[in-house]
């Protein structure tokens, strides 16, 4: 699996088909978050974190 | 003829696909445009009458694969190299020069991936050094980076499009590219070897001077350098304050950065005695930038980056645009006048040179 940001998902989800593995679980964080209180990132890593262990849970990783 | 055959390769087949499109120049372009396969300007319909035409000018099989072209790693064949080649409205003997860019792209030092699917501006440019470019008519002279001249125009072009339509970087897909530059429709030249002072750029990078070359460099864009000094030490100072600016991926990443000096200029470095080496260790030393000047977000970024080269780095370090003087290039191109150019690059990113090797 693979993790990237909204910025990027079109690009993760066109090279993943490219390389033979269209089905590639990507967690995925909203972009931009540069601009974010530390706190809010914290947020967002967490959810990150919850969203991998999902995908690999599932079986999908 | 009521309709003409045109080929088009596709990223799922390794030979190109054939199919018949009207004999019309309008409805040829509407469908390139329809489908993306274009860069925006009008093309010149790729029949099989002028690939065959531009494949006459290589040795290598059609189907021979010159690269896999991140980021989306179609095959690069020498069909579609011509293909697009011919789309781009190249003389047919310039081919051998677009499949030596292409190779030179596809090296891992070049960072293809990075350059092509990046937020960043780069585009790549093209230096076609050595009789290769006399035969062809790049123009290292009056005007080299504008417009004007057919080869620098449609080699440029050709390579930019083998890039979008075999790596699949179209714009907003894989293609990030926050704006993009002008450069990325074409950004072709070649030196003006006669009025460089030193050995060209591709004798310097260890090719034989008879030789012909294709470099291919991840540059930012273009900025002009417009100074009437006539003193080494004033010229070197005004180049390394122009080199010095914060936002800038070289000291972020340490980069690699280009000059493209004035026969002007260079004959008056040389008229001081210095050599091409000199010239560039005195440019890295006086471009040494405060890190003070970067944002504070950015020199978390340079400490990310650079911080194994450099040890600890604090606001009072003294920042080199690039690892070692010798990563600074510079070449000998335009026309009189007292213009030379900054050329700053990728970052992360090392230009490659391929030898134009299969001329017939």
């Amino acid at each position: 699996m693979t993790v990237c940001s909204t910025a990027f998902l079109t690009l993760g989800r066109a090279q993943a088909k490219a390389l033979g593995n269209p089905a590639l679980p990507i967690a995925v964080i909203a972009h931009p978050f540069g601009l974010r209180k530390r706190n809010e990132v914290r947020e967002l890593a967490e959810q990150c974190v919850r969203d991998i262990v999902k995908l690999v849970s599932e079986g999908k990783a | 003829m009521s309709s003409s055959r045109v080929e088009q390769g596709r990223s799922a087949e390794e030979r190109a696909a054939l199919f018949e499109a009207p004999d019309d120049s309008d409805a040829i372009n509407r469908l390139y445009r329809e489908r993306r396969w274009g860069d925006g300007l009008p093309i010149v319909p790729p029949t099989v009458e002028r690939v065959g035409r531009m494949l006459a000018h290589t040795r290598r099989p059609p189907g021979d694969i010159v690269a896999r072209v991140a980021p989306g790693f179609g095959a690069a064949t020498v069909e579609r190299i011509a293909i697009n080649s011919v789309m781009a409205g190249c003389d047919p003997e310039a081919l051998p020069a677009v499949i030596a860019a292409i190779e030179a792209a596809d090296a891992a030092q070049f960072n293809l991936q990075g350059i092509q699917a990046t937020t960043n501006s780069v585009a790549v440019w093209v230096i076609i050094n050595g009789p290769a470019a006399r035969q062809l008519g790049v123009n290292g002279t009056f005007n080299c980076l504008g417009q004007g001249t057919w080869a620098n125009a449609t080699i440029g072009r050709a390579v930019r499009l083998v890039l979008q339509n075999c790596g699949g970087a179209l714009p907003g897909e894989m293609d990030r590219a926050t704006h993009g530059q002008p450069g990325k429709y074409t950004f072709c030249c070649t030196e003006n070897e006669e009025a460089n002072p030193w050995e060209p750029l591709h004798v310097e990078r260890g090719f034989p001077r008879d030789s012909s070359t294709a470099t291919v460099v991840g540059a930012e864009g273009t900025m002009n350098m417009n100074t009437h000094a006539k003193d080494a030490p004033q010229l070197l100072r005004a180049f390394a304050e122009t080199l010095q600016h914060p936002p800038s991926n070289e000291y972020t990443h340490g980069g690699e950065p280009w000059l493209i000096l004035s026969p002007e200029h260079a004959e008056i470095l040389k008229s001081a005695g210095l050599t091409k080496a000199e010239v560039k260790r005195q440019l890295w030393e006086l471009s040494k930038m405060p890190a003070r000047r970067m944002t504070d977000k950015d020199l978390m970024r340079v400490h990310d980056s650079r911080s194994k080269e450099l040890g600890t780095i604090g606001p009072d370090t003294l920042l080199p645009i690039s690892p070692r003087p010798e990563d600074i290039w510079i070449v000998v191109a335009g026309g009189p006048g007292t213009h030379s150019v900054y050329v700053p690059c990728f970052g992360n990113s090392r230009a490659v040179t391929r030898e134009i090797a299969d001329k017939k």
